[in-house]
């Protein structure tokens, strides 16, 4: 099963009510915010409604927001490599 | 007089010139300054072997080490082999950290001249932000670190660049990520140098006020708040020498090698068995 990866690339705003209601049907809020849908003709429609706001590509999984968000986030580029050195000390005081 | 004939001169010189400089001029190759200021992505300015002869002998000690990096002029240097961290690779505007594994030649003849000139800097990156440090530094993070106590002590690992007076050593430039590819960040390689922080503990900052206010309301509404920021001191900063770095190579190719061979051993044993 493959899916559309839909995002939005231009606002909703000042578009007629119906385009922003497709754009809510699909999921998409805000500007550049993705998501997966699946390949079926009524999503194809609902894409067509709104060609000129999104970009869309086919990918073969979905990806949850979560998956998303933790490919974005970079190294924390640091390892607690001895805890409380100090304290531990002064216990065997 | 001649007034009208020369301006139609100088206008149709400056409406010829960009045909005229096509058809006269040799191709991009043959210029003669392209061999003099070659167009590169590598900085001009941090490379030794670009620093002009003047500048280096204006009244300082030049080792015979750099001496010797001048006379063989350092290539640019290129990632050959890198380990990925686990990412999702077609995430639209996705990151990915990669460190560069392998040493070149050059950086083999030039780490032990960066490791002995003492006092080194090192741009170590917190949660993708780069912060400036030498040994001693204290570093009020612009954050919170929530899992750690004062007095634990930290490893930073992710560092793109690390160097002396004379010499730095520097990752590949990041690549911007677009909405097919991740946005790749180059790392030095973390067997390279070892960079120590200490917790130090919290420091509270002064408490700020903001004014609320409402349209056609009189009345202010006043939000306090007061941030906690970790505070690290900078316990050590060091490069690694090429013995060291070799062994922790060697030890680690020991331990996958081992590992495989495990994996083998158990997959007889399942052959063995069924």
């Amino acid at each position: 099963m493959t899916w559309f990866r839909i995002t939005l690339t231009r606002s909703g705003i000042g578009m007629p009510a119906k385009v922003q209601g497709v754009l809510k049907a699909l999921g998409l809020r805000k500007r550049m915010t993705t998501v997966y849908q699946p390949v079926t003709p009524s999503v194809a429609g609902q894409i067509m409604r709104i060609k000129e706001l999104v970009d869309v590509k086919e990918v073969d999984q979905p990806l949850t927001k979560e998956q998303i968000r933790a490919a974005r986030k970079p190294d924390p580029g640091y390892y607690v490599e001895r805890r409380n050195a100090g304290n531990r000390a002064r216990m065997y005081e | 007089m001649f007034a009208p004939a020369l301006r139609r001169a100088v206008f149709e010189t400056t409406t010829r010139v960009p045909t005229t400089t096509t058809s006269i001029l040799p191709p991009a190759f043959l210029l003669p300054f392209s061999h003099r200021a070659p167009i590169t992505t590598v900085s001009h300015s941090l490379e030794t072997g670009n620093v002009a002869e003047p500048l280096l002998h204006s009244g300082q000690h030049i080792s015979s080490g750099l001496k010797e990096a001048i006379a063989s002029r350092p290539t640019s240097q290129t990632a050959s082999s890198t380990t990925p961290s686990p990412a999702f690779t077609s995430v639209p505007y996705g990151q990915q950290s990669l460190q560069v594994r392998t040493i070149t030649p050059q950086i083999r003849q030039l780490l032990p001249l960066l490791r002995a000139q003492s006092a080194h800097y090192i741009t170590v990156h917190i949660h993708g932000r780069p912060y400036l440090l030498t040994q001693g530094d204290t570093l009020r993070l612009p954050f919170l670190m929530k899992d750690v106590q004062p007095g634990d002590i930290l490893r930073l690992n992710r560092a793109t660049h690390i160097g002396s007076r004379d010499y730095t050593l520097k990752a590949p430039a990041t690549v911007k990520g677009t909405r097919d590819s991740p946005k790749q960040v180059f790392y030095l390689d973390e067997r390279l140098f070892v960079c120590r922080a200490t917790v130090v503990g919290t420091e509270l900052e002064p408490e700020r006020v903001k004014e609320k206010t409402k349209r056609r309301q009189r009345h202010v509404r006043h939000v306090r708040s007061q941030h906690r920021y970790t505070v690290l001191k900078i316990s050590q900063v060091e490069v690694r020498s090429l013995e060291e770095y070799d062994e922790l190579v060697m030890k680690e190719q020991g331990r996958k090698g081992k590992a495989r061979r495990n994996a083998d051993a158990s997959e007889e044993l399942a052959e063995v068995a069924a």
